[in-house]
């Protein structure tokens, strides 16, 4: 009973959601079509690369529109340690990056720009001697993981005690139904035929939580308005941190077999062991790899889609803005893409969590090899 | 270079929230979860079994029940044979003892008639007699003199007539 009332709030609060975000669509398009996005120079042209590369890094504040030239966004909160305090005010103090605020700024230029840093003056100059500035603000892209955690807990929390209230012999409902076939997937084509009867249920929590987190982030990334639209799995810190879980969860439960496969390879001729240990070096870095490239290949698969498909829509602008009529005619086509590549990018979505999942599984499987046989 | 350049604070919430997510899901999700699909999948592969079990047995049953009718079927016809020999006997006796009977009874009714036909020639001829005295006795009344002597004479007629 409890639970259902959990699940009619949620809906309640999904068709709220829903409904906030078509009158600010309505909204927008009552406004001049293009302002959107807010990438402009400051001779006002529209700015593809500026929009692009706005919409995909981490910013300090939810954008979601701009009326006429005036950015809505929802202000998020700042956390930062400098020289042993703490600093905790709302990224709307910033004025969307124009103005310092109790002695930083977001820098407008150089290696920390777009990032929080401790500036001189009012005009955002960086200090040159500042020394290390600690910030743990809730960014949009905590903000989202958030967001995305939280959803992910309820769904699975309530379909975890749908099962253990159901039983063994109770039929799959509704999510549950859904979402079974997903999990026995993940179970048995990822965890099962990487890692083997033997060892697989261990990391099947980790696999699991992996897949729907990334699934889940990567669908929100490609809803164009609030709850979504934040580039998480396209972030390489997001990335890095999933990469580094699989990479420390690999070494933890990692076997002695593992280990003699790395430094003393079998099946390989002697020679390229000793007396230089050419297999042994190149296993080590390989270690190292793979976790690496688990990260790049989410970031840049993630963050292509979504450049490719803000690119479509900026096309509009950027024709627009050479002439209204030519925006007109290309918006059409542009329209035909788009809803290709999203269609493309559902299919990534779930490829990529796919990839990401299988290869943790495969790189957990050789920390545990069953025997076999060279 | 801000795109690919890691930022301490969204690593360290990442790292966080993940970590949070990954044991709630752990205890209160997938626990449940693969626990109760495994136990399912068990409970199929067993119901399975079983149902092959029953389905042999019932094999086994039904070939036991063939052996079973195929015996009753035999026993019935013995049976029946045998009913229709001690009916066949038992229709012979009843027959043998019935022409007995009749034999009997046709040879005490012949008795019978015999001594009935007996009885009724005496009384017959002792009737006879006695007409004959009457008749002799009114014919010779008037005709004969001699009573007695006519008398005898009409007694051996009617001896002669009664031998031949």
């Amino acid at each position: 009973m409890l639970l259902r009332c959990g699940e009619s709030l949620i809906f309640r609060c999904f068709r709220k959601i829903i409904v906030l975000v078509f009158s600010g669509v309505l909204m927008l398009s009552a406004t001049n079509a293009s302002a959107a996005g807010g990438g402009h120079d400051e001779d006002g042209k529209f700015n593809a690369g500026d929009v692009i590369i706005g919409h995909i890094l981490d910013s300090y504040d939810w954008h979601i529109m701009d009326i006429g030239s005036t950015p809505v966004s929802i202000p998020l909160p700042v956390l930062l340690m400098y020289e042993g305090r703490f600093y905790f005010f709302l990224s709307s103090r910033f004025h969307h990056g124009h103005i310092a605020y109790k002695g930083f700024g977001i820098a407008r230029e150089g290696p920390k720009k777009g990032r929080i840093v401790k500036v001189l003056d009012e005009e955002l100059t960086p200090d040159p001697q500042a020394s290390f500035l600690l910030d743990l603000s809730i960014t949009k892209n905590v903000f989202s993981v958030f967001i995305s955690g939280f959803l992910i807990c309820v769904i699975f929390i309530s379909v975890g005690r749908r099962y253990q209230r159901g039983g063994s012999q109770e039929v799959p409902r509704g999510l549950q139904s859904f979402l079974e076939p997903i999990i026995l997937f993940v179970r048995d084509e990822i965890a099962l035929s990487a890692i083997g009867e033997k060892h697989h249920q261990r990391f099947l929590p980790y696999l699991l939580t992996l897949f729907f987190f990334i699934f889940f982030n990567n669908l929100l990334g490609l809803v164009p308005f609030f709850p979504g639209g934040a580039n998480v799995t396209g972030n390489i810190s997001v990335t890095l941190v999933l990469a580094l879980f699989t990479f420390f969860t690999t070494q933890l439960f990692s076997t002695k077999g593992y280990w003699t496969h790395i430094f003393n390879t079998p099946g390989v001729p002697v020679w390229l062991k000793l007396p230089l240990p050419l297999m042994p070096i190149i296993e080590i870095v390989g270690v190292f790899i793979k976790p690496f490239v688990l990260m790049v290949r989410l970031f840049a698969n993630i963050t292509a889609g979504h450049m490719i498909i803000l690119g479509f829509v900026s096309l509009i602008f950027v024709l627009g803005s050479v002439a209204s009529v030519m925006g007109f005619v290309i918006s059409p086509l542009s329209l035909v893409f788009l809803v290709f590549m999203n269609f493309i990018e559902l299919l990534v979505a779930f490829l990529q969590a796919y990839v990401f999942t299988l290869f943790s599984a495969l790189f957990f499987g050789m920390a545990v090899p069953e025997e076999h046989h060279h | 270079m801000e795109l690919v350049s890691p930022g301490l604070g969204l690593i360290f919430w990442m790292t966080l929230a993940f970590g949070i997510v990954l044991l709630v899901l752990r205890k209160y999700a997938w626990r449940p979860i693969l626990n109760t699909i495994r136990e399912r999948e068990m409970y199929i592969s067993k119901s399975l079994r079983d149902a092959q079990h029953i389905q042999r047995e019932l094999a086994a049953l039904e070939m036991v029940k063939e052996t079973k009718l195929k015996e009753a079927e035999k026993l019935r016809l013995e049976l029946l044979a045998q009913a229709r020999n001690e009916a066949d006997d038992i229709i012979r006796l009843a027959r043998q003892k019935a022409s007995a009977d009749v034999t009997q009874m046709m040879e005490d009714a012949k008795r019978a008639v015999e001594a009935q036909r007996k009885s009724v020639i005496n009384e017959i001829r002792g009737q006879i007699a006695l007409l004959s005295i009457d008749m002799a006795e009114k014919v010779l009344e008037g005709e004969l003199k001699n009573k007695k002597a006519s008398a005898d004479l009409v007694n051996q007629l009617l001896d002669k007539v009664i031998l031949n």
